[in-house]
């Protein structure tokens, strides 16, 4: 999962997702915003990835049954979902996570829903598309297309940062070589 | 990150690589040959048609000791069958035929000088022809129309290569044969960006495959060769 300093790895995990406990935990209300107290079971509370898929996999007890389980967090709910299906390009990424490809990757990792990876390849395909015509753009990411690059998540920015930048570099190119001759 | 730079080349690098073409020139003055790092050069004697490196070309050029006779491929009727044909297909126009037993690769293939094929753009079509058009403007014959087809093919191409990341998925490749090396220069960051993005988003896909088809070699079923080459294509 990328480098120990990688500022994006470490967004992606501090991502909230939503977790049901199973068990009575003593003295860790502070989670739940209880400090001293309790955590009940069947509490559902927010916590960030890193923690959560720690949590997950715990098995303790004679039981053997986890500490608690995962959620599929709300950027990837099936609300959202159905809107990716229907358009891709409407849909603000960056408002639901800034990492929000890399968080949903993470999650999935765990869940292993199949359905979501495709409808996720689909709108990344779809929406790199789209931002190949505005990083083409000589404007830049002013214009029509403002609200779209707005609503990009961080991966999706760096893409079209590179497309712009070899773009720009072309025609850097080509400006130069007509100022020599 | 120590280096600025991005991966691949950049357009001036290109630009520079492609200046080891050989061209066609008509000397209009006399000079000796010359004994450079790459070999000599032969003697110019006007008006004899002499292959010369397109570096060497485009400073005599500038001097007005020499003119360059453009490639073939590099005129009207040639680009805009070109043209017809990149319209039609989907893939790309394909790159001239190899010579025959040839081990060489651009910028040492015969692709721009003047018995160069007229019906294929060389590898690096592109960059020689801007400079071309830039620096020998009145050795080519109807340059304004030249310059437009350029272009016109350029967008098309460029089109083509965009388009192409919207069949991309797991093993499925797009087809970039005929690409010349300022194309691959231009659109290197993007698609290996979303190629890359689709390795990352489908990771947890792919690893329930793989742990899929190591169940199915250990029952004895399906396995073999053929997901191996799969896998060694997805790492690239």
């Amino acid at each position: 999962m990328g480098s120990y300093y990688n500022i994006d790895a470490i967004l992606t995990d501090a991502q909230k997702v939503p977790c049901t406990f199973t068990l009575d935990l003593p003295n860790l209300g502070y989670l739940d915003e209880n400090a001293g107290g309790d955590i009940k079971a069947q509490t559902s509370i927010s916590l960030p990835l890193w923690l959560s898929t720690l949590l997950a996999v715990q098995r303790i007890g004679p039981s053997q049954a986890p500490l608690c389980t995962l959620d599929l967090p709300p950027s990837i709910s099936p609300r959202v979902l159905n809107a990716l299906k229907a358009d891709p390009r409407t849909v603000d990424l960056r408002s639901l996570a800034g990492n929000f490809y890399e968080g949903a990757a993470r999650c999935l990792e765990l869940f292993e829903e199949e359905e979501v990876v495709d409808v996720l390849c689909e709108t990344f395909k779809k929406r790199a598309a789209e931002i190949a015509d505005h990083a083409h753009n000589p404007r830049g990411a002013l214009g029509e297309g403002a609200d779209f690059l707005r609503g990009l998540d961080e991966m999706e920015r760096q893409l079209f940062r590179a497309a712009h930048d070899s773009s720009k570099a072309m025609r850097l190119w080509m400006g130069e070589m007509k100022r020599k001759s | 990150m120590a280096l600025p730079l991005p991966p691949g080349l950049t357009p001036p690098e290109t630009a520079f690589l492609c200046e080891m073409e050989m061209v066609t020139v008509i000397p209009r003055q006399r000079l000796e040959g010359l004994n450079l790092l790459g070999g000599p050069t032969p003697p110019l004697h006007p008006p004899h048609r002499t292959p010369l490196p397109f570096w060497l070309a485009l400073l005599l050029k500038r001097q007005r000791r020499a003119n360059i006779l453009p490639p073939p491929w590099l005129s009207p009727p040639s680009l805009s069958s070109i043209l017809d044909l990149e319209k039609k297909t989907p893939s790309f126009s394909p790159p001239p035929p190899l010579p025959a037993h040839t081990t060489t690769s651009p910028p040492f293939l015969p692709s721009a000088t003047a018995d160069a094929p007229p019906d294929a753009l060389p590898y690096h079509w592109l960059e020689l022809g801007e400079m071309l058009l830039e620096a020998a403007s009145d050795d080519i014959p109807e340059p304004d129309n030249v310059r437009r087809l350029m272009r016109d093919l350029r967008e098309v191409r460029m089109a083509k290569m965009r388009a192409g990341v919207n069949v991309l998925e797991g093993g499925r490749e797009v087809n970039l044969n005929g690409v010349g090396g300022m194309e691959v220069s231009e659109g290197r960051a993007f698609i290996g960006g979303v190629v890359d993005g689709l390795r990352k988003i489908g990771a947890s896909k792919e690893m329930s495959r793989r742990e899929r088809e190591a169940e199915e070699r250990e029952n004895g079923i399906g396995g073999g060769d053929e997901e191996e080459d799969e896998d060694d294509g997805m790492d690239t």
